[in-house]
């Protein structure tokens, strides 16, 4: 396998809704960026996947076909990958796969979605729609029937979790620390969705119900509108970019994946409902693949589609002990960007969680979120000079897609 | 989802009028959006699975045991044991009552296709629990006690299996009970079903009055009286209670009164009423109190402090719930 690096990448103004551009040109804008950045043209790409999640929301079939001559990839091959929340993440692994093999030297990686424009005609507000759709990833005999939703699937797993660990993820305290951590972190984005919003503790503790009791409204994510591209390059290739763009490599380490079953169960292959073990499986793929372990890293970019589930996220990933995720707020392990410098990397022991203000306050377009995180991971890991970052992706009923990606700042670029 | 055999697959209301539009962008520009749709209807095949939903049109539950390891599938997902090379599962009956996998979460904000049903409640049942290995069913959670709320639907409690009296070959034809809500003749009988239980008219909750909280309770109702008062000089307030009428009865630890909406107005009175449309509990009067200082009803009902018998009754709390902010914004204007 070939070594992969990270040569460029650019995602778009995360809104709740583009009035102004299709996907199309949601698309076109990311990769536009993500070239400038690396300073290549659409010529030296290679092929293309796409992470586009549903089709309903882009209202077409085969959505990738209209966009493939408009972000100059006529007559190259181009793949769509599919994966519910974890889409963004699977399509960059099919990106990495693809140059680590040699079929290509060049890949772009886009992805995003258009979520906001369905709309239910009953309430005459676009979410109760939205939701209908996320909720057609549910089959149709069993479970979406009962009336299923991303949230309270999220929170059947987060309810699990506090069944086993009482008095870890249900502190409404802890998790809305947390909250405000990374409404700072969104602060600080350019692009983030909410990033002139202030939210306190407080806000946080005294927001609108969705699931009592783990999930206010303050502890949600997003949806968002817009697109991400990252641009994989083999060494050769990544280097002769990199001396042009003036911009340092970051290299894929490991990747791990792993998905568990569908329905969940007691014993065998079932899915536990109180773990989310396709993040732990895929995360100590990712560490024996990179060789590295949990306390070598310092900036993770995880999916957090919810605060709790964050939390149980940071236990699978091996950062804080499962059952005790709270010590990332007891003992002050994630740290607040406020407290650092632009340029300045955590303190030893300590982590930078979401500093993209992740999917809550940075922003959640699904098939490309990941590679959001992605910008956002290599954005900072340059700035502060921190050798090994960590992207994570989850989605699908129950959590049950899990990915992690650990990624290296090039050793010339990190001295 | 409330269709039933002969209504429309897609509710006749769920629909848009053809529109094209002009909509201002954030740039100051005009853009163009017009209505559409992406529906696409089915015959839908129940294939492998028809076996699992004719049993329960019969008034049975069964599950796919593996010939090799003794695992069981419930729902029947697969007849071929994905654990044993693909070995044949049998057929097995399964008893009427299970446990409870986890605590079960309550759906307050469902998706478009659910509206109206809202709250409910769903959860992953263990029914082959003599089995080595096995799935979960997931499932409808019902109670006859009132509304769904947290608290009733706790990891490991027994559960009975209840079937509808009309089925049609649906995940939605049973649904499952607290076994600690079936009177005890009816808790072996299979198939038990809805008919033979009482959702329509649960009882309330007893409160016991501690003269503690009728303070708390005259503080309540003098913040409602405000309230009530405001709304007189609110037309926004008036328009959240526009052609509706409803008497609710509420009683509290601190003592009862009535809350009564009619002709766009609130009043609020001593003592619960002769005739009510729904009686609410709560047993901590701060409940109402903390609802005028802008917080929510809603919220209350969400979180199991206030006591609801019906979803009916959760779908009059929203117009409630805009009045503090509405009598607000009216009364800050007008200043």
């Amino acid at each position: 396998m070939r070594k992969v690096g990270i040569v460029g990448a650019g995602i778009t103004d995360c809104r709740g809704r583009w009035i102004e551009a299709t996907y199309w040109d949601l698309f076109q804008q990311a990769t536009r960026r993500a070239c400038e950045d690396a300073k290549i043209t659409t010529a030296e790409i290679d092929s293309v996947v796409y992470g586009i999640y549903n089709d309903i929301f882009e209202h077409q079939a085969i959505p990738e076909s209209s966009l493939t001559g408009l972000i100059g990839m006529a007559n190259k091959p181009g793949t769509r990958v599919t994966s519910g929340g974890a889409t963004g993440f699977y399509a960059m692994r099919t990106a990495v796969m693809e140059v680590a093999s040699g079929t290509s030297d060049c890949v772009l990686c886009v992805g995003g979605e258009k979520a906001t424009d369905c709309f239910d005609p009953r309430s005459k507000t676009a979410t109760p729609m939205v939701i209908d759709t996320i909720a057609k990833s549910w089959d149709p005999f069993f479970e979406y029937p009962l009336g299923a939703t991303a949230s309270d699937s999220y929170m059947q797993l987060c309810m699990a979790y506090n069944d086993e660990h009482p008095g870890d993820i249900g502190d409404p305290l802890v998790r809305a620390k947390i909250v405000e951590i990374l409404c700072h972190s969104g602060n600080r984005n350019p692009y983030a969705q909410r990033r002139d919003e202030t939210v306190t503790a407080e806000q946080v503790m005294t927001s609108r119900w969705i699931i009592a009791p783990f999930l206010r409204l303050l502890e949600v994510c997003m949806y968002t509108e817009g697109a991400g591209a990252v641009l994989f390059a083999s060494e050769k290739k990544a280097r002769e970019i990199s001396e042009r763009s003036g911009q340092p490599i970051v290299w894929v380490r490991g990747i791990g994946a792993a998905n568990e079953s569908y329905s969940p169960g007691r014993g065998g292959n079932y899915k536990r409902l109180h773990r989310i073990d396709s993040d732990r499986i895929a995360s100590e793929r990712a560490y024996a693949a990179a060789g590295v372990k949990p306390s070598d890293i310092r900036i993770v970019e995880l999916h957090d589609a919810f605060v709790a589930q964050l939390m149980i996220t940071m236990g699978e990933l091996g950062f804080v002990p499962v059952g005790r995720t709270r010590t990332l707020i007891d003992e002050g392990l994630m740290v607040d960007p406020k407290s650092l410098r632009d340029d300045q990397p955590p303190p030893s022991g300590k982590l930078l969680v979401n500093p993209s203000g992740g999917l809550i306050f940075g922003g959640h377009f699904v098939g490309g979120s990941n590679m959001f995180s992605t910008w956002s991971c290599r954005r900072e890991m340059t700035k502060r000079k921190v050798p090994l970052g960590m992207v994570h992706g989850t989605g699908a009923i129950n959590a049950v897609f899990g990915g992690a990606m650990i990624l290296e700042l090039d050793e010339r670029s990190a001295r | 989802m409330t269709t039933r055999r002969g209504q429309p697959a897609l509710p006749l209301d769920f629909n848009l009028p053809r529109d094209w539009r002009e909509i201002q962008g954030r740039d100051g520009r005009t853009y163009l959006q017009f209505t559409t749709h992406m529906v696409t209807f089915y015959e839908q095949t129940y294939g492998e699975h028809s076996r699992f939903f004719m049993a329960l049109r019969g008034g049975r539950l069964i599950g796919s045991k593996c010939t090799t390891c003794a695992q069981v599938m419930v729902p029947a997902a697969t007849w071929h044991c994905p654990n044993c090379n693909f070995a044949e599962m049998r057929e097995v009956e399964l008893p009427h009552r299970g446990i409870l996998a986890h605590t079960a979460p309550v759906t307050v904000f469902p998706s478009a296709s659910f509206i109206g049903d809202a709250p409910f409640a769903r959860g992953y049942v263990d029914v082959a629990t003599d089995a080595p290995i096995a799935s979960y069913l997931p499932s409808r959670l019902r109670t006859t006690t009132g509304l769904e709320r947290p608290g009733i639907f706790v990891k490991g409690i027994e559960l009975k299996l209840v079937f509808e009296d009309e089925r049609v070959g649906s995940i939605r034809d049973i649904f499952w009970v607290p076994m600690t809500e079936i009177p005890p003749p009816l808790r072996n009988k299979q198939p038990l079903l809805a008919s033979e239980l009482n959702f329509a008219s649960p009882v309330p909750p007893e409160v016991k009055k501690d003269p503690a909280k009728a303070a708390a309770k005259d503080r309540a109702m003098a913040a409602m009286r405000k309230l009530a008062s405001d709304v007189e000089r609110s037309r926004r307030a008036q328009a959240d209670l526009a052609n509706r009428a409803f008497v609710l009865g509420i009683k509290t630890g601190g003592g009862d009164f009535a809350l009564d909406v009619a002709n766009s107005r609130l009043l609020i009175r001593e003592g619960l009423p002769d005739k009510s449309d729904f009686i609410l509990v709560a047993d901590d009067p701060d409940v109402f109190r903390a609802w005028v200082n802008d917080g929510s009803l809603t919220d209350a009902a969400v979180e199991g402090s206030l006591w609801l018998p019906n979803k009916e009754a959760f779908q009059v709390l929203p117009a409630l719930d805009r009045l503090p902010r509405s009598t607000r914004r009216d009364l800050r204007e007008a200043k």
